[in-house]
């Protein structure tokens, strides 16, 4: 592992690693070389814990004057007007947004390989993907190349491509973070997000942007009396009891669910170094003086059916505004707007944007909604209640975040269909609303491996302390080459 | 139509808000403005931009649905109704299903027809309103040639729509209604009700059966750009179904449109081209609670409405239906109206005088001066004649200080020197004048220059010929009169005409 600092040579090391990654699809190089030349510098100190700090920003949250592609061709060569209120914020906070990061086209993945614009490697192993959908974020700040980075959270896209990348991803609770500039996938389910090089720094940066925004109704400040709400007091008084949904616990929800593939084939739903990781950060837990108390959550055997239906229903409304009418990419001329919409759309659109267009289609067509979309929502109340239950008591649940580690390209990924349903550790947070944490805990052959908390609404201090504890305790490596700028 | 037919109408009426911005983002929402130059991320579905109600539009919306006695929900949601439509930015137009901010509401009308306009009560009808529902409006289409263009100005202008329940079997009504709601927003302040500007707009549906029978298949009417041809169309298309009924055929369910131009209903799309909206929770919107203190700011912003006034004033006041509905066609003219006749009341005359009075001379003197000044009547209150001073016109003749001639001279003088009638009397010396000497000299002067009438009313006289004589006499009143400056007492003058026609008759 490789700690070399070297000031002078930013530049070169972003370019050095760019080409081998790819995680940025526009950036001003100079501003971020310049933040890191004073970063640490005398005179770059005072204003707060991100005054002067460059951060990436995932294509789909909305910088004035930068792409807003969302890593789709529809929106090639669409330059925002405005800034979403979280970058704003930042901005605000004296941090400055450097360049927009790769992503599954409108979120849509778990690699980033859906991209329009090419794909973004993992910096442990560049055969493999970064994860999605907001790879590029978590790829750039793994790589030390932005100290932090937004990216969005639908169904873990920030915290499946944080473990990947063995980052700190930070998915807010709904509403705590304003989405005005969040161009929306599955407006109920996400969240803007943070993946940052450690728990502290993603901590600083979710307390810059929180808070309820005119502009987002449905973003609200957090309530008085939130337990672990106790951000830069240093004090850590939870009640220190975590539940644990063990892989057992899961794959005993699971057994005899429909369609639910990760399981009732007998295949382990871990990968054994991922569940041999979980086993360890149970240890680790313990070890740090916590309680951790096995707990079930039976409605996890529709958390997966449930967010696809969602997600899907509330894409296909979302995403009908781009038809080129106003911008983005459209035919030179048509003989009538049905044509130009159908030919914007035909041309700008991915095969899995276009998939998800369709099933979110037909899942809201009119005598079909209690069958699909409101039988959903159902099935989300009941996860709601479940969460509701196991975290009376405690500080947070304790998760795998992915069935796997990193995993790589064409016969080494796994399918589609195995891919979505691989979302379940994950999606069962934004559809019960609620704070979740990933973190790294450790490197298992050659890729990192790690964990997350799901926490009460509003709860996200009770996790970043557990994470911040658990990190001071047992620090995790760095991918090669890395070379520490944002100290 | 025919007897044995009943006809079900109900109607659909989208009224634009009255606020200073859109419903959902800070641009102006107003009409006539350079194309495109209120738009902003918001209102153009830019991609993250994200919807934030404004709390004007739903505070007029709720008093509209409560000026339709329609019960408000505690809790109001808003859906997405998706369609594609390159006027329509987001292709989903936020709206309310599920829960609308008003319910079961009811508004009476007055039946067409019904009634004598001079005296009998107008006939009641009561229509139910199903419910009043905020939405946001479309943009414009502007086609040219082989290009068309788009005007988002109005994209996301807010709306109300208001529901009826098919309660009407005729065009008239559904034309009664329509004036009677735009009488409403506009006494509310809500809307300008104006449907040329698209600020009011209807749509209707209607189906025919046989008496007795309940609804039949349902035809959705659309482009009824004014009460007059909401009726015209309805009547139409209630006489195309049931003649196409009569002769054996169905009705098929379909939208048609109104052709102005050639008075009938076309088709526009049938059913099966119908959009399937995919309605869903607007997961952008948190509901909306209606708390206590919103609900009493509605409540107070709530005015009688016109119809309840116009038989207000017609049982209060003793005016007959025409009259009142005139006096409440816009509410600051009737506001007018009671302030007069409170300061005519006031200043001595009596409680039926006053009231007569005051309408007489707002149907008359007072309506043409607003058309001179080209003011229409809710502008009353910018002529330059406030209510207390046709109160001291029609009290200084109801008190016989001044004559009928005379009192107009005062309003015009009035009106156009905004001074006070009383002062203007006084100033002038057009008080009514009953000196004998005076009105002797008067008398004189007139048949003096007026030899060769008096000569004839007298031959008249002698000769028995009543006509005559009271029309030539009257003719001598007048000039004598006029020779006063008009301030001479009527009743005298008549007198003294009288007695020298006599005496001018006996000489003979």
């Amino acid at each position: 592992m490789t700690r070399t600092v070297c000031k002078d040579g930013f530049s070169a090391y972003l370019r050095a690693w760019e080409a081998r990654i790819g995680s940025f699809l526009e950036i001003d190089e100079e501003a971020v070389s310049k933040a890191a030349r004073s970063h640490g510098s005398a005179g770059a100190s005072g204003g707060g814990p991100l005054a002067g700090l460059p951060f990436g920003v995932k294509d789909n949250v909305a910088v004035a004057g930068m792409r807003l592609s969302c890593g789709s061709r529809m929106l090639d060569g669409f330059v925002s007007p405005y800034s979403a209120t979280a970058v704003a914020r930042l901005v605000a906070a004296g941090a400055a947004p450097v360049g927009k990061t790769n992503m599954d086209e409108f979120g849509m993945g778990s690699s980033t390989d859906t991209s329009a614009y090419g794909r973004t490697n993992n910096p442990w192993d560049v055969s493999r993907v970064a994860g999605g959908s907001s790879g590029g974020s978590a790829a750039a700040v793994a790589a030390g190349l932005v100290p932090f980075a937004l990216g969005s959270d639908t169904g873990g896209s920030v915290r499946q491509p944080a473990s990947f990348c063995g980052v700190v991803g930070l998915k807010p609770t709904n509403g705590a973070v304003s989405r005005f500039g969040l161009v929306a996938y599955a407006s109920s389910l996400e969240t803007i997000g943070v993946l940052a090089d450690s728990a502290a720094r993603a901590r600083a940066v979710f307390e810059a942007m929180r808070g309820a925004d005119p502009l987002d109704q449905t973003s609200r400040d957090r309530p008085d009396g939130v337990p672990g709400a106790r951000a830069g007091t240093g004090e850590r008084a939870g009640a220190r009891i975590i539940g644990v949904l063990s892989p057992e616990a899961a794959a005993r929800a699971l057994a005899g669910s429909p369609g639910d593939g990760a399981s009732g084939d007998g295949t382990p739903l871990l990968e054994p170094e991922v569940a041999a990781a979980f086993e360890e950060a149970k240890e680790r837990m313990r070890s740090l003086g916590y309680r951790l108390e096995e707990l079930e959550l039976p409605s996890l055997a529709y958390a997966s059916a449930a967010y696809y239906t969602i997600a899907l229903a509330e894409a296909s409304a979302n995403l009908a505004r781009f038809d080129g009418v106003r911008y983005g990419r459209r035919p030179a001329g048509a003989p009538n707007p049905e044509a130009l919409v159908e030919g914007a759309r035909a041309a700008g659109f991915g095969d899995e944007v276009r998939l998800r267009i369709l099933l979110g289609t037909f899942a809201l067509r009119a005598g079909f909604q209690d069958r699909y979309y409101l039988r959903a929502q159902r099935a989300r109340a009941g996860i709601r209640r479940d969460f509701e239950r196991a975290l009376a008591g405690r500080d947070a649940v304790l998760m795998p975040v992915y069935p796997t580690r990193a995993f790589g390209r064409g016969a080494e990924a796994p399918s589609p269909f195995a891919q979505k349903a691989a979302d379940l550790f994950t999606c069962c947070a934004n559809l019960a609303g609620l704070p979740a944490l990933a973190f790294p805990t450790g490197v298992s052959g050659g890729l990192p491996v790690g964990v997350q908390l799901v926490g009460a609404a509003f709860g996200e201090d009770a996790l970043l302390d557990a994470a911040e504890e658990y990190g001071e305790a047992y620090p995790t490596g760095r991918p090669d080459g890395y070379e520490e700028y944002w100290t | 139509m025919r007897e044995d037919y009943q006809a079900f109408i109900g109607l659909e009426v989208h009224i634009h808000l009255l606020t200073a911005t859109k419903a959902f983002c800070s641009c102006r929402s107003a009409f006539g403005d350079e194309p495109n130059s209120n738009v902003c991320p918001v209102c153009m579905g830019y991609p993250g931009a994200m919807p934030a109600l404004n709390a004007e539009a739903l505070r007029i919306g709720a008093v509209v649905a409560r000026a339709l006695h329609c019960e408000l929900s505690a809790e109001t949601r808003f859906e997405r109704k998706q369609y594609f439509y390159p006027d329509m930015p987001k292709n989903y137009q936020i709206s309310q299903f599920a829960s609308p901010l008003g319910v079961g509401g009811w508004v009476d009308v007055p039946a067409p027809g019904g009634g004598d306009a001079r005296g009998a009560p107008a006939a009641i009808r009561r229509i139910r309103i199903k419910e009043c529902h905020l939405e946001e409006d479309a943009g414009k289409m502007i086609h040219s040639g082989d290009v068309t263009l788009v005007d988002y100005n109005r994209a996301g202008a807010p709306l109300l729509e208001i529901v009826t329940e098919p309660d009407f079997e005729t065009g008239a009504e559904a034309e009664a209604y329509l004036q009677q709601l735009r009488r409403t927003v506009r006494y509310l302040g809500a809307c300008d009700g104006n449907m040329e500007e698209g600020s009011m707009r209807c749509d209707a549906n209607v189906s025919v059966n046989r008496r007795g029978a309940g609804l039949g298949r349902k035809v959705e009417i659309k482009n009824l750009n004014s009460s007059r041809f909401v009726r015209l169309g309805l009547d139409y298309e209630i006489a195309r179904q049931v003649e196409l009924v009569e002769g054996g055929g169905t009705v098929r369910q379909e939208t048609r449109l109104w052709n102005e131009n050639r008075d009938r209903t076309e088709v526009m799309r049938v059913k099966e081209d119908s959009h399937d909206y995919r309605f869903f929770p607007e997961p952008d919107l948190p509901a909306v609670g209606l708390d206590a203190a919103f609900l009493a700011e509605v409540e107070a912003a709530l005015v009688e409405p016109p119809f309840d006034r116009e038989r207000r004033l017609e049982a209060d006041y003793g005016l007959d239906r025409e009259r009142a509905s005139s006096i409440c066609e816009e509410r600051a003219f009737a506001d007018y109206y009671e302030a007069a006749v409170a300061e005519a009341r006031r200043l001595g005359v009596g409680d039926g005088p006053a009231a007569e009075r005051t309408a007489a001379w707002m149907a008359g003197d007072l309506r043409r001066a607003l058309r001179a000044a080209g003011l229409g009547a809710a502008e009353v209150g910018s002529l330059g004649m406030p209510a207390e001073r046709l109160a001291a016109v029609v009290a200084l003749v109801d008190s016989g200080r001044i004559s009928a001639t005379v009192a107009r001279k005062v309003f015009d003088a009035a009106l156009g020197e905004g001074a006070e009638p009383a002062d203007l009397v006084r100033e002038r010396g057009w008080e009514l004048v009953s000196d004998p000497a005076a009105i002797a000299a008067a008398a004189d002067a007139a048949l003096a220059a007026e030899g060769a009438a008096l000569a004839e009313a007298a031959a008249a006289l002698a000769a028995g010929d009543e006509g005559r004589v009271r029309r030539l006499s009257g003719y001598l009143v007048g000039k004598a009169i006029a020779a006063s400056g008009g301030t001479a007492d009527p009743s005298a003058v008549k007198a003294a005409v009288e007695a020298r026609l006599a005496a001018a008759s006996k000489a003979l």
